[in-house]
């Protein structure tokens, strides 16, 4: 699972009002090199909860010198927005849960899949 | 979109060659020669086909009154680049065309027109081009003749007299069912082949006919043909027939009064391309390319296959719209386990190549109606809906179909997003569409043939109601919405 697919994941259990974003406890990640794209990457930017991916890249050890705020004039940054892209599309949790904030609900990654199923009483 | 149905296409200036030993020859003169190449394309995606020629080879092509197939000219230069079409199964160099052939009035007399014809047709420059594309292929030795594709049903007879054949589905199949007679050509000939060699040292050339025959007015059937003309053919270049070992496959392609001879460039169909694992209602790539090129992803735009299978539509964007980001979800275990088994199969390829490996795109299991996503987080959706036939039933499209293009809607961005939907069951897809014009407006539709069924591929604009505030989705959904938790639509019906 890339922290792009994460930004955009939220909890769906029954009941639950703020389900996003989910916690991320990984016992196995990877990198994957890919190939950068400034354009991608900038334009991706403002369709992210930034909070929710400074956040991830915590939870994971991956933080580095990310802001906590999106910096002005990111789109001539190339340092900037090679920090993000590689948060973005080259860290992969490849075992571990995603937790539900709010019910504690743990969905299982395995094999980089999140299993984002519910049974029949929590749909 | 260019689709210009004009007259006969002149392949290119050439001369007739009485004799063809020197075709055999490897000496080219390295003079650039114009040839018209023709390709098969699924069929309802010839504008998309024509357009991507453009933009890739910069020249027009005419679409053929045969469905299915576009022409376009090319110098010799040029000819690599046909290899980077995405939209394509097969290719062929055109030897010669009629716009309208007048065949004779009795079986005996049009058979021996076809075989006189082989020795008059300008087959130089085609051959020439042939060899040409010869060097940009990997030496694989012999070309094998009825590849099955797995997981695809076999098509119908081809020489069927409705004027509707689908051949383009399993072009190597036909055409083994085309040629069983090639066998009956004699063999005692060999003798003679060998000791008429070109030129020594000279590799003798096998070859194989196959001929796609539709329309109901033709005295003969696609078998007589195939046979009557490569026994001519073989006559006249002194090749060897051979079906399943050829270097050479040659192409008599009749749809009512439309002849085109042409020679294979491509040795087995495109379309299967990116899957290496397979499951049992796998989209050709070519078709995936297509469904993709008609909703044009952006840079960043995020793109959904709600319901992947084993990938092939996400797969093919991540390679060819690779400025974009795919996620494909299924709530099936072992479809997300093959979609990642073909994302890996592909990144290595590209690893072992040399290349950056990594693509753009995710996989997730779930279920569609109940998305685990953000609320307008999505630009494009684009998905294989199961038809009933193969997957699922239609008693389950019915509920199905409702509320998965709900839950669509709700992910998909409001005015600017967009789906890209194959179904086979229209009446319920357009039945479920129709309820949802808050939400949904169809822009055009395409229509299709995926494995001898007929689809619709709907193109779909995402209106710019926000979600839970049209009639439909407040109203409709209300056991739906409260099952998933939605406080704010409940508000708005208490």
């Amino acid at each position: 699972m890339k922290l792009l697919t994460h930004n955009m994941l939220t909890s769906h259990v029954k009941g639950v009002i703020k389900g996003y974003p989910l916690l991320i406890k990984a016992t196995e990640v990877k990198m994957n090199e890919v190939e950068f794209n400034p354009q991608f990457v900038s334009r991706m930017i403002p369709k992210l909860e930034w909070s929710a991916l400074v956040q991830a890249a915590d939870e994971l050890g991956q933080r580095q010198d990310l802001p906590s705020e999106v910096v002005p004039d990111y789109e001539k940054d190339e340092e900037f927005l090679k920090k993000v892209h590689r948060l973005l599309l080259e860290v992969e949790v490849i075992e571990g849960c995603l937790q539900c904030p709010e019910s504690g609900r743990e969905f299982p990654i395995s094999r980089g899949i999140p299993n984002m199923l519910l049974s029949e009483d929590e749909a | 979109m260019s689709s210009q149905e004009d007259g006969a296409a002149e392949p290119g200036p050439e001369t007739v060659e009485p004799s063809n030993s020197s075709n055999d020859n490897d000496a080219t003169t390295g003079d650039i020669i114009s040839v018209t190449i023709g390709a098969t394309v699924p069929t309802g995606f010839e504008h998309t086909a024509a357009e991507e020629v453009k933009e890739k080879i910069g020249v027009d092509a005419r679409i053929s009154k045969d469905r299915g197939r576009i022409y376009f000219p090319i110098t010799t230069d040029k000819l690599f680049q046909v290899h980077r079409l995405r939209s394509v199964d097969n290719l062929f160099v055109v030897v010669e065309e009629y716009d309208s052939y007048q065949f004779k009035e009795s079986k005996e007399e049009t058979l021996m027109e076809l075989q006189q014809l082989a020795s008059t047709l300008p087959w130089t420059n085609a051959l020439e081009v042939w060899k040409l594309n010869r060097t940009f292929k990997k030496k694989k030795g012999y070309r094998k003749g009825g590849n099955g594709t797995k997981g695809k049903p076999k098509s119908e007879a081809p020489d069927a007299t409705v004027a509707d054949t689908e051949q383009q589905e399993l072009p190597q199949t036909t055409s083994t069912e085309e040629n069983q007679t090639e066998e009956s050509v004699p063999e005692a000939e060999s003798d003679t082949q060998d000791s008429v060699e070109a030129a020594p040292g000279a590799k003798l050339i096998k070859f194989r006919v196959t001929c796609n025959r539709a329309g109901d007015k033709h005295s003969f059937s696609s078998n007589e043909a195939a046979r009557d003309f490569g026994g001519a053919v073989q006559e006249f270049f002194q090749w060897k027939a051979d079906m399943t070992k050829f270097d050479i496959e040659v192409l008599l392609n009749i749809h009512n009064s439309e002849v085109v001879i042409g020679i294979a460039l491509t040795e087995e169909s495109l379309h299967r391309r990116n899957i290496s694992h397979f499951g049992p209602t796998t989209l050709r790539s070519t078709l995936c390319y297509g469904m993709l090129r008609l909703c044009k992803p952006q840079p960043s735009d995020i793109i959904l296959d709600p319901m992947c299978g084993t990938g092939a539509i996400p797969l093919e964007g991540a390679i060819e719209f690779n400025s974009s980001f795919y996620i494909a979800g299924d709530n099936y275990d072992m479809a997300v386990n093959r979609t990642v088994n073909n994302i890996c199969h592909i990144q290595k390829r590209r690893a072992d190549k040399g290349s950056i490996s990594g693509l753009p795109i995710d996989t997730v299991r779930w279920d569609l109606c109940s998305l685990p996503m953000r609320t307008s987080s999505v630009d494009i959706i684009i998905t294989d809906m199961p038809f009933g036939k193969r997957m699922g039933s239609r008693k389950k499209n019915w509920d199905l179909y409702p509320s998965c293009l709900r839950e669509m809607a709700r992910v998909c961005r409001p005015g600017s997003g967009k789906a890209v939907l194959l179904t086979q069951d229209k009446k319920c897809f357009s039945k479920a569409i129709s309820r949802m014009g808050g939400l949904w407006k169809k822009l055009y539709t395409v229509w299709v043939n995926v494995g001898g069924l007929h689809a619709g591929v709907y193109l779909l604009k995402r209106t710019e109601a926000l979600f839970g505030q049209t009639p439909e989705d407040v109203y409709e959904s209300r056991e739906a919405v409260s099952a998933r938790g939605d406080e704010k639509a409940d508000k708005e019906i208490s």
